[in-house]
């Protein structure tokens, strides 16, 4: 055992000799801020650490101060080894101070790597104050106030243009009084309205056939509007993209970060419902995601309302951080099926293997969620009669398969469920798809 | 017609009164009333052109406005945690214990998103065996009940601390105490061994305590009998399933007596003509039309009081035929035909595997019961009393001297545990007695007549928001647990005991400790730490516990031996001789099907359900022989009045009962609640009383007896309708009902089912979907008219699992009801000489005046419900296509397509659709529990609630098909392995309903499809139903 321990030891010192010879040789080069940022924010530094603030590990700035460039190199590529295998008294001391919760390994980072970050740290400048917070509240406020002054400039010039086209008008009379030929070309017949409107011909037309005319312009445009406003009204919302109480972005989650959407809405292969996440999941991640660093030491003002709402509170004791107010969330429903009509994400995304953006739109690039798809019946039927669903491996289809399979051996590019390739074809309503109790009890 | 049998649903349809048969034709029951809204003052069919554009332009204005506001923003808020085993839109299922009645059924509760929506029988329980009766399904609805008491109650004012209240009265039970007071806790009958330990702590804290059962519907006669006979005052365990043939004096035991569900699935074994060992024989003697009576194959009318001497008679018989000794009694109490003589033939001849019940209070009655079972050998294999029965154990006799020692102050404090006496007691009595005790406190839920008259009311959870367990026969052990928090600040009554003897246990263990966020939101109930305590030499880790808890059930092997019987029967002689003459009228007090004692009689479900005999709803009657109405010109819709002894009621609605016996009378119990709430009647806040109180003829003197006696019967001066469902769809005469007898089945397996209709004609071809070899499943249904007892089971759990809204008294009266199953029950008269077939033999028999024909009738029970026809005749009519047909061979209902023209009503040959004539949620016109948020979430969220103006009708459950399918899909079985139990199949406690895929060959409904008994209804109007009921057959070639 002793020879073993030696030996161990041995490897460890000969290990960080060679580092600290290699992190020497790479200090020549004049360690660059600029690419030091880069790896902040591509390691998610700032998922723990804000520079001016104690978050899930220490405040950063002015680290360079306390540790020496090895110490943190060493505890930055893999803290865990420091401390356990070389032992380090600072790195146990500092591990022990932060509760026992590990910092990530980060081996992908070069010793040159972490000097970088150090030297970014070192040069960052001091953010002003909540900045940030303020301008999203005003860029969130929906502002039609200079649309409305605006129109009720224009209502007030017009009325006064017609007080004073009227006024004009009676001065004129009132003049013309005193000369008989003036007024009898006054009273003389005048032209019609459209006979000046129109030119040529045109203005000569039965005024009320061109009224008509008119009418059924204007009024084919309000009655179309009248139908636009009406769909909405018996819950045709396409394009509806509400305000949520949290702005929870899909973009950054699904698009950008690709968390799988199914990590969230994790019941859409078994239940009816996909389910929007418990804020249980939410801390998964954000109990240590906190982007102070985008905040300026602050956590985000998001993210703090994930914490109101389980009344959480950060920087309690470990066991206390749960306080006895949580208030659910109340998110606003953006997919409001009718309560006849009966959908099952399970039947759909498990069994039917669709995507989830055959129904909700390109979900990864919404900044703020939109209903994509009408959700009309003929919008369901249309899938319904023209999706290709492979049932070939299910094995509840496979006689349907197999009948399907023999009819085309039979009759061949006749068979309804021949397709274009040759192989197959099944549609949900080849299979009982457009009944009305599949969707309707 | 297959067969000859004239069959009938009521008395109008029988004589063929044209004021009915008139109104059979009618669409409607009333005409409309378009006059009437004609002739109103405030409209004017002339009205000026002022006025028009007054309207007019009233309307478009609001209109606009209305059309103004914004799309209303519906909100979506998941859980702040979500529990482990919850997902949203996925049910889960808890096992527990029924807690509706003593019976303690195993039951497995569906629970979506933390709110328990269905109760049905669990598969394991050895006493549910799957199944609930009517009682137990409706039982959910008692939990959303917005009439409980959200609050203690002290002095009748509302108190939200607990803690003040459990000061007040642990004072007042230490002054009693103190001065040697006692106190007594009357409580129903329980079997909990935890509920029975907490009592016992209770009295060791106060030792002048005295724990007194008190069942409101007695079993005191058998159970003293059996102390006598036995040394052990218990109801034994009845085995129906060992039993081929059973005799029963008055016990309705497939719907009230005892532990019916048990009973039914036992009973349900040997009614099938094909088991081992041959068909059952049953046979009745009662009074009163009684639902077992219903289902017997000899029926014979006994007058109750004269009981004592029918059960001497048989057991002189039995006793003759055994060589044994016989009663010494000078008179024979024989029926016309010897039917008791050959009754004790019967037995003879099955004896050791028969058995003799009677549902009498009378210890003589019950211990001659004891003796010719003794003499039959039944002992050991029909009944056990060794692996006894604990669901009833009341005594009268002690609770008697409960209200002694109450009025004469020997009894200082009482508690009222799950018993309402002034109710269902003497109900004067005990006003005043309690008013004498220095502490009275109640555990009722709700302010019923009892609690309203003590000083304290703690409400006790309901069962489903409880802890406990429960031993229905001994060595069988069930488990509670909690499906939901509690709605309402009550708190177990366990607790409150434990509370009060300062005996609450330290949890060994608290079971939340390791939940997070859940750690400082939940604590385990303290009566969860005192079962676990309770439990722990058995049941000592978390392991064995929680799978108890997950099965419902621990039970330990039974004992073997036969209980040692020291029971003389000849020393009854002068009991039955002074016993033996009946004189004056009786009068029966029966529990009905539905809301039986009377305490879940504020359950709108159970005042609902048609009675299934009489088929009324929302009323008890007096039912009289035909005879009796005869000598006192009574018809359908006159009322009586009734007096016995000193007590009467006056003008009670009157039913002409048919298979009532001459010179009895028969009231329900469980009515005229005066402190139930808005269903069934509370006078403090004003609702109408439904019915009249039936206990306030029981005589309470030493064992209680329901039979009262020497009852004045006079013609009452009112007219009053009865809400009956029966009379409703009349059955004009066609082939509707088939049945046969075990005799002729034996010769061949088709009886009664062999005439086959002729003349069928098609326009249809044959779909696609039907043929063999579809891929895909072809539902169907197949009945067994021999296992149907008409229990109403199903019509409630229908209701639940499908939101069918109550409708109340009125609607039913103009034939509205919305069940989308009904129970159609037909009359055949069958007297001593045979069945009566021609309308020629019935006038004849009616001539000779004496009407005993119409104490004999047959009975047939037959569960309607939407046939899904493949050539509907709905579908054809509908002009939306509203209503179509499915590959899988449904009938679809679209209620959003639909536009209300009920055509489809109308061309229905099966009368199952059902017309929404009102939007009953949110409506308070139908104050039942559509229209407040606690009683609607009771609702499926799987199933729509429809609204005014559309059909609807049975389903087939389509949302368990779809349900059932999706699992096959998820897991990639086959569609032979889909597993689709409908809601009526899964509550049926005698397994009459079968549901499933007639293209699988396998499946259970495909071989009953085949069955020779089985008949498809207008099968000569081919609209291919999908549903076979398989012809009743009757044992009753011969006694």
């Amino acid at each position: 055992m002793f020879p073993n321990m030696i030996s161990r030891n041995l490897k460890v010192w000969i290990l960080t000799a060679l580092m600290t010879v290699s992190v020497s040789s790479y200090a020549q080069d004049k360690p660059n801020a600029e690419n030091g940022k880069k790896l902040y924010e591509a390691n998610n530094c700032g998922s723990c650490h804000a520079l001016d603030k104690k978050v899930v590990g220490p405040a950063l700035r002015g680290v360079h101060t306390r540790r020496s460039e090895e110490w943190l190199v060493q505890w930055v590529r893999n803290n865990e080894k420091f401390r356990k295998v070389t032992k380090d008294p600072d790195a146990i001391a500092l591990y022990n101070e932060y509760g026992g919760a590990a910092m990530n390994i980060f081996e992908n980072l070069t010793p040159a790597n972490v000097l970088d970050i150090v030297e970014y740290i070192k040069t960052a400048p001091e953010a002003k104050k909540a900045v940030a917070v303020v301008a999203t509240d005003s860029q969130a406020k929906d502002d039609n106030t200079t649309l409305y002054i605006l129109l009720l400039l224009v209502a007030i010039f017009s009325a006064i243009l017609l007080v004073l086209a009227r006024v004009k008008n009676t001065l004129k009379r009132v003049a013309a009084e005193k000369d008989p030929e003036e007024l009898a070309a006054m009273n003389a017949p005048k032209k019609g309205f459209f006979e000046k409107v129109l030119p040529g011909k045109w203005g000569k037309k039965n005024p009320v056939v061109l009224t008509l005319f008119a009418v059924a312009i204007f009024g084919g445009y309000a009655a179309y509007q009248g139908f636009q406003f009406s769909i909405t009204e018996v819950g045709v919302q396409k394009g509806y993209a509400p305000k949520q109480p949290i702005a929870f972005s899909h973009q950054l989650h699904a698009g950008q970060l690709k968390v799988d959407c199914k990590y969230c809405h994790s019941t859409v292969e078994e239940s009816k419902q996909a389910s929007i996440p418990a804020l249980n999941t939410c801390m998964n991640c954000h109990k240590g995601v906190q982007l102070t660093d985008k905040y300026n030491g602050e956590i985000s003002p998001e993210i703090k309302k994930i914490y109101a709402a389980l009344d959480y509170n950060p920087e309690a004791k470990p066991g206390e951080e749960y306080g006895p107010n949580p208030r659910p969330i109340k998110w606003v429903r953006i997919h409001n099926l009718p309560d006849h009509a009966y959908f099952n994400h399970a039947q759909h995304v498990k069994v039917g293997k669709q995507n989830c953006q055959t129904c909700h739109g390109a979900i990864e690039k919404m900044e703020v969620v939109q209903q994509h798809s009408s959700l009309q019946m003929g919008w369901c039927i249309d899938c319904h009669r023209n999706a290709q669903v492979d049932v070939a491996s299910n094995n509840y289809y496979k006689a349907l398969h197999e009948k399907a399979a023999k009819d085309i051996a039979t009759n061949k590019s006749k068979s309804k469920y021949f397709a274009a390739d040759g192989k197959v074809k099944l549609t949900p309503a080849m299979n009982g798809g457009l009944e009305c109790s599949k969707c309707h009890y | 017609m297959s067969n000859n049998i004239k069959y009938w649903k009521g008395e109008d349809e029988l004589n063929r009164n044209p004021q009915f048969l008139t109104a059979q034709k009618n669409e409607f029951h009333d005409d409309l009333p378009l006059d009437e809204v004609f002739n109103e003052d405030a409209i004017e069919l002339q009205a000026n052109r002022r006025d028009f554009l007054k309207y007019f332009g009233f309307s478009v204005t609001a209109v606009a406005l209305a059309a103004c506001q914004k799309t209303k923003i519906r909100h979506a808020v998941p859980y702040l945690v979500k529990p482990e085993d919850v997902t949203p839109g996925i049910a889960n299922y808890y096992r527990s214990t029924c807690g509706a009645c003593s019976a303690a059924c195993g039951i497995e509760v569906k629970v979506r998103e933390g709110r328990p929506i269905k109760v049905d029988g669990s598969v394991d329980s050895p006493i549910s065996q799957g199944g609930t009766c009517a009682v137990g399904q409706a039982s959910i609805l008692s939990l959303y009940d917005n009439e409980r008491l959200a609050n203690p109650l002290s002095n009748g004012a509302e108190q939200t601390d607990w803690v003040a209240i459990d000061a007040e009265i642990t004072n007042s039970l230490k002054k009693i105490a103190a001065a040697n007071g006692k106190v007594v806790i009357l409580s129903g009958s329980t079997h909990s061994p935890s509920t029975l330990k907490a009592i016992e702590s209770f009295k060791t804290s106060f030792p002048t305590t005295e724990h007194v059962i008190y069942d409101a519907v007695s079993y005191s006669g058998i159970l003293d009998a059996n102390e006598s006979d036995f040394g052990k005052r218990a109801l034994p365990t009845y085995k129906f399933g060992s039993a081929k043939v059973i005799v029963s004096f008055g016990a309705d035991f497939l719907g009230t007596w005892i532990s019916p569900v048990e009973f039914s699935k036992g009973y349900a074994i040997n009614r099938q003509p094909a088991v081992a060992g041959g068909m059952s024989k049953h046979i009745q003697f009662e009074s009163a039309m009684s639902m077992t009576g219903t289902n017997a194959d000899f029926r014979f009318p006994m007058r109750a009081s004269q009981e004592v001497l029918y059960v001497a008679t048989l057991y002189n018989y039995i006793a003759i035929a055994m060589g044994a000794k016989q009663i010494p009694v000078p008179q024979q109490g024989e029926l016309a035909g010897n039917s008791i003589k050959k009754t004790a033939e019967a037995l003879v001849k099955a004896k050791g595997t028969s058995l003799v019940i009677s549902a009498s209070n009378e210890v003589e009655v019950q211990k001659i019961v004891n003796g010719i079972n003794m003499l039959l050998g039944n002992y050991g294999s029909t009944i056990d009393m060794v692996n006894h029965s604990n669901q009833y154990q009341g005594s009268d006799k002690k609770t008697a001297e409960v209200l002694a020692g109450l009025k004469s102050g020997a009894i200082a404090g009482v508690i009222f545990y799950n018993t309402n006496p002034v109710y269902n007691h003497n109900s004067k009595e005990w006003t005043e007695a309690i008013k004498k005790a220095s502490l009275s406190v109640s555990f009722a839920s709700s302010k019923d007549e009892t609690a309203a008259l003590c000083q304290y009311v703690c409400p006790d959870n309901h069962y489903l928001e409880s802890w406990n367990d429960a031993e229905p026969r001994k060595g069988t052990y069930h488990f509670t647990q909690p499906t939901i928090s509690n709605v309402f600040n009550t708190r177990q009554a366990q607790v409150s005991l434990l509370t009060w003897a300062n005996a609450l246990v330290a949890p060994a263990k608290d079971p939340f400790a390791s939940k997070g966020i859940f750690s400082q939101k939940l604590q385990a109930s303290p009566y969860y730490n005192f079962i676990r305590a309770n439990w722990a030499a058995t049941l000592g880790s978390d392991d064995a516990f929680n799978g108890v808890l997950e099965k419902g059930l621990y039970a330990v092997a039974a004992d073997e031996g036969v209980a040692s019987y020291t029971g003389n029967v000849e020393a009854l002689a002068s009991y039955v001789s002074a016993n033996a003459k009946a004189s004056g009228v009786d009068m029966v007090l029966y529990q009905g099907i539905g809301v039986r004692d009377g305490a879940y009689a504020n359950n709108p479900w159970l005042q609902e359900m048609p009675d299934p005999v009489s088929k009324v709803c929302w009323d008890n009657y007096v039912a009289i022989p035909k005879a009796m109405a005869v000598k006192l010109d009574i018809a359908e819709g006159d009322t009586v009045n009734v007096k016995v002894g000193d007590v009467s009621y006056t003008n009670v609605p009157a039913l002409i009962q048919p298979g009532q016996a001459n010179e009895t009378v028969a009231m329900a119990l469980g009515y005229g609640r005066t402190h139930a709430g808005k269903v069934a009647g509370s006078v403090e806040k004003g609702f109408d009383t439904i019915g009249v109180n039936g206990y306030a003829f029981v005589n309470n003197t030493g064992n209680r007896s329901f039979v009262a006696k020497n009852v004045e019967i006079t013609k009452g001066d009112d007219n009053y309708s009865l809400a009956q469902t029966q009379t409703h769809h009349s059955i004009e005469g066609r082939d509707i009902v088939r049945e046969s007898t075990y005799a002729a089945w034996q010769k061949s397996p088709n009886a009664g089912n062999d005439k086959p209709a002729t003349h069928i004609y098609t326009i249809w071809e044959k779909p696609e979907y039907r043929k063999d070899g579809s891929p895909n499943h072809l539902w169907a249904m197949a009945i067994d008219l021999n296992a149907c007892t008409g229990c109403g089971s199903c019509i409630v759990s229908c209701s639940i699992e499908n939101n069918v809204p109550v409708v109340g008294r009125d609607e039913i009266r103009l034939r509205r009801e919305m069940h989308w199953i009904r129970i159609d029950r037909y009359y055949s008269f069958n007297s001593t000489e045979g069945v009566l077939t021609k309308d020629t033999e019935i006038e004849a028999a009616d001539g000779k005046g004496n009407f005993d024909h119409w104490q004999n009738v047959n009975v047939l029970h037959q569960p309607m419900m939407c046939q899904h026809c493949s050539n509907a005749p709905c579908e054809t009519v509908c002009p939306v296509l509203a209503t179509t047909h499915s590959t899988e061979g449904l009938n679809q209902m679209t209620y959003n397509r639909c536009i209300g023209t009920k055509y489809c009503g109308n061309n229905c040959p099966y009368k199952v659709r059902r017309f929404n004539w009102f939007r009953f949620n949110d409506n308070d016109k139908f104050d039942f529990h559509f229209n407040n948020p606690l009683g609607k979430m009771v609702i499926n969220p799987d199933v729509t609630v429809r609204t005014r103006g559309v059909m609807e009708k049975c389903s087939f459950c389509v949302q368990r098909i779809q349900e059932g399918k999706l699992k096959a899909k998820r897991e990639g079985k086959s569609p032979n392995e889909v597993q689709v139990l409908t809601a009526c199949q899964r509550a049926c406690p005698s397994n009459a309903i079968v549901f499933g895929d007639l293209h699988n060959p396998e499946s259970e409904v495909s071989k009953l499809h085949k069955n020779e008994r089985g008949f498809t209804v207008l099968e000569e109007i081919n609209v291919q139903s999908s549903v076979k009921y398989m012809t009743k057959i009757r044992n009753n070639d011969s006694i």
